[in-house]
């Protein structure tokens, strides 16, 4: 058995150092690592990228994260990967990692992904050059998280953990208003999940939407915005072993 | 209809009606709120019965006062209601099991 912590949508400035920390000192308690879904600064500010990595750095747990749309915000997208990284993170854009969890291969595909909303809702990639590369950017983050999870599944992993900051399926929006739901999310990222495969998908950035969702081809989507779950983090427990089925 | 949304077509030929219009003044709030300290995008507002209703979770109690300041900053005049909750931070007290 897994024990993933996940959370996203903590949202660190100025006034944030130690707000996190008590929680996520007591993760070798309860979980086997962290999961952070992005938007973990408010700006992408440099100095809000100082605050998390204080917060994570030398955790117990290894520590992976996807940025988020806020911290793009400032354009230092690298520099804030960079601050993260020094202090222990693994931070994912298009790739994949794979942690060892006690003889157990946990592999996480990561990617921040985009906009674009869901099937029969959506944008196309037609018309004025600007909404095309809109829709062929959400694309080339789908095609990148398809591509990291296939190589998980290559390199032997037990469990394969799929973590965005956009959604890929509108379950776990309920609860926004349906007029935005093309910018928080897009089904080209849960048909990547559905044709790679994957026994867990997690994402933030929809602050009112709904913990529980699943993607067509029945991979759990678990919602991990600080305001949904309301707490530091919550805790997924995956079965490693092949359970026969029924009947 | 709340008297603010009313006012907008109360008089015509100037600025005054647009800087009046309560859903202008609003989408203001949302663009400064987003623009300033505190990148904050995920505020509800709402015009509801000629009041403004402001939702949603927070990162801090500073957030909040910050946001709360402007809030009466930008919408002076106007009866605002708010409901803001500040993230909480505690560890969770039982995993889900998948």
């Amino acid at each position: 058995m897994i024990r993933v912590a996940a959370v996203g949508d903590i949202h660190m400035g100025p006034d944030s150092p130690g707000l996190l920390r008590p929680a996520f000192d007591t993760l070798p308690d309860c979980a086997d690592l962290l999961l952070l879904a992005g938007d973990l600064t408010r700006h992408g500010t440099p100095e809000e990228a100082r605050v998390v990595a204080d917060e994570v750095r030398g955790l117990a747990v290894p520590v992976v994260a996807v940025l988020g749309n806020h911290d793009h915000h400032d354009e230092q997208p690298e520099k804030v990967t960079g601050i993260l990284r020094e202090a222990g993170v693994t931070v994912l854009e298009g790739d994949g990692t794979v942690v060892d969890c006690a003889g157990t291969r946990v592999g996480i595909a990561g990617t921040k992904g985009f906009g674009g909303g869901f099937v029969g809702r959506c944008a196309g990639e037609f018309g004025e050059p600007l909404m095309k590369e809109f829709v062929r950017y959400t694309r080339r983050s789908a095609d990148s998280l398809r591509g990291a999870l296939e190589d998980l599944g290559r390199r032997g992993c037990d469990v394969r953990v799929a973590l965005t900051h956009f959604s890929p399926v509108p379950d776990t929006l309920a609860g926004e208003p349906l007029e935005i739901y093309p910018f928080l999310g897009s089904y080209l990222l849960a048909e990547a999940i559905d044709t790679a495969g994957a026994d867990l998908a997690v994402h933030g950035h929809a602050h009112a939407g709904t913990e529980h969702g699943m993607t067509a081809g029945g991979v759990r989507v678990r919602n991990v915005a600080q305001p949904v779950i309301r707490r530091a983090f919550n805790v997924y427990q995956l079965q490693t072993e092949q359970v026969p089925a029924a009947g | 209809m709340s008297d603010p949304v009313a006012s907008q077509t109360d008089a015509a030929g100037d600025a005054a009606p647009a800087a009046d219009n309560v859903e202008y003044r609003v989408a203001h709030l949302r663009e400064r709120l987003a623009a300033e300290e505190l990148g904050e995008l995920g505020v509800r507002t709402e015009v509801r019965a000629g009041a403004i209703l402001v939702t949603g979770t927070v990162p801090s109690a500073q957030c909040r006062d910050t946001l709360l300041r402007v809030v009466h900053e930008e919408l002076a005049g106007l009866t605002v209601h708010s409901d803001l909750v500040v993230a909480e931070t505690t560890r969770p007290d039982h995993a889900e099991e998948l």
